[in-house]
């Protein structure tokens, strides 16, 4: 088209200013149509990508995730367990509604520290804001069982922002944000454990009660993980 | 002719090419997005299996201990009972997804928990939503 054009230009030479113009706006609405067409051609592909790159890696995480979770939760299902063996041995022997409330007490306790711990878990995974995790911090509900003070609490959220904050700084600095959220986990995990004293308050309040039911210790000798 | 392919051919390669370049970024960015992805799900899931196993195998090892002085025949049946569920749970691979008989085994350990409370004469709470455990009698 372009040479049948500049044909008819040297034609003819009067109407040249008529013809550059058409000249100059069909190429930019060219130009422009071009521009529209490889920039959608980038999205789909971006696109394709994206399917592409979590079809080969959502196995794998979920693998990672599995693992972990079975891990961190296992032993406050071994807790949750014994303390219902010696919920369905006060039922059996008629024993007084006491040791039972707080026996069911006892299990709630340990369903809050499960969910609590596997909130933790959530929060962590997926790289985030300062601000977002502030707010994810806000929104946790940490386990009251055991009746802390202002101090106490300020101690451990003062606590967690720094453990996030350092979170932050290894994401920033490191290249793959995979290994930086998966080593941050287990720390968050472990510092979650030696912040929330419920599991250690619960496993002594366990072994006062299985005295008081007149058992041996040795009902408890598998929970020494904990 | 042949100038007037390759400029052709330079357009249907530049289409390919910005495609290819989206593509290697999408990819870069789904990979990682399918990780984090994965993982939550696959925290939640093992969480869930892990809870259950671990509920199973406290209940059991305590049972053990309050079985201990089994005195009569039918104690030394829901000790045999108890054997045999302590044997699976210990035998039960909770941390791998990957296991092929997952979900067959699991069945088998909640049957003979199952039985293993019928013979107790008790049913026990673990305070766990019904619908994920099977622990429905």
């Amino acid at each position: 088209m372009s040479w049948v054009q500049a044909a008819s230009l040297i034609q003819g030479p009067g109407d040249k200013g008529d013809v550059f113009d058409e000249e100059a706006d069909e190429s930019l609405l060219a130009q422009r149509e071009w521009q529209s067409n490889m920039q959608r051609r980038v999205k789909e592909g971006y696109r394709d990508g994206i399917d592409a790159g979590k079809a080969v890696t959502l196995q794998q995480g979920f693998n990672q995730g599995y693992k972990k979770g079975a891990e961190v939760i296992l032993n406050y299902g071994r807790l949750r367990g014994t303390l219902s063996a010696l919920l369905s041995w006060c039922h059996l022997h008629n024993n007084n509604s006491t040791l039972i409330n707080k026996i069911n007490n006892l299990l709630d306790a340990v369903g809050q520290c499960e969910e609590y711990v596997l909130k933790h878990l959530k929060s962590i995974t997926p790289p985030s804001h300062v601000v977002d995790l502030l707010d994810s911090i806000e929104d946790m509900d940490l386990c009251h069982v055991v009746p802390a003070e202002k101090k106490i609490d300020e101690a451990k959220d003062e606590r967690l922002c720094e453990n996030n904050a350092e979170f932050n700084k290894n994401c920033s600095k490191s290249h793959s944000g995979i290994d930086c959220s998966y080593v941050e986990c287990c720390r968050t995990q472990e510092h979650a454990h030696s912040e929330n004293p419920s599991p250690t308050w619960i496993l002594e309040q366990t072994a006062s009660l299985v005295k008081q039911l007149g058992l041996s210790v040795d009902v408890l000798q598998h929970l020494k993980q904990l | 002719m042949a100038g007037s392919q390759d400029i052709f051919d330079a357009i249907v390669m530049a289409d390919e090419r910005f495609h290819g370049e989206g593509y290697r970024e999408g990819y870069e960015e789904g990979s990682s997005l399918g990780v984090m992805e994965g993982r939550q799900h696959g925290t939640l899931h093992g969480a869930k299996i892990g809870s259950e196993i671990g509920c199973y195998q406290g209940f059991a090892f305590a049972w053990k201990c309050l079985l201990h002085s089994c005195t009569t025949e039918k104690d030394s049946r829901k000790m045999k009972v108890l054997e045999s569920l302590i044997g699976m749970i210990q035998k039960f691979p909770y941390d791998d997804p990957t296991y092929d008989k997952l979900h067959e085994d699991l069945d088998k350990i909640r049957g003979k928990f199952k039985q293993f409370c019928s013979l107790l004469n008790v049913q026990p709470d673990f305070k766990i939503s019904a619908e994920g455990s099977g622990l429905s009698f």
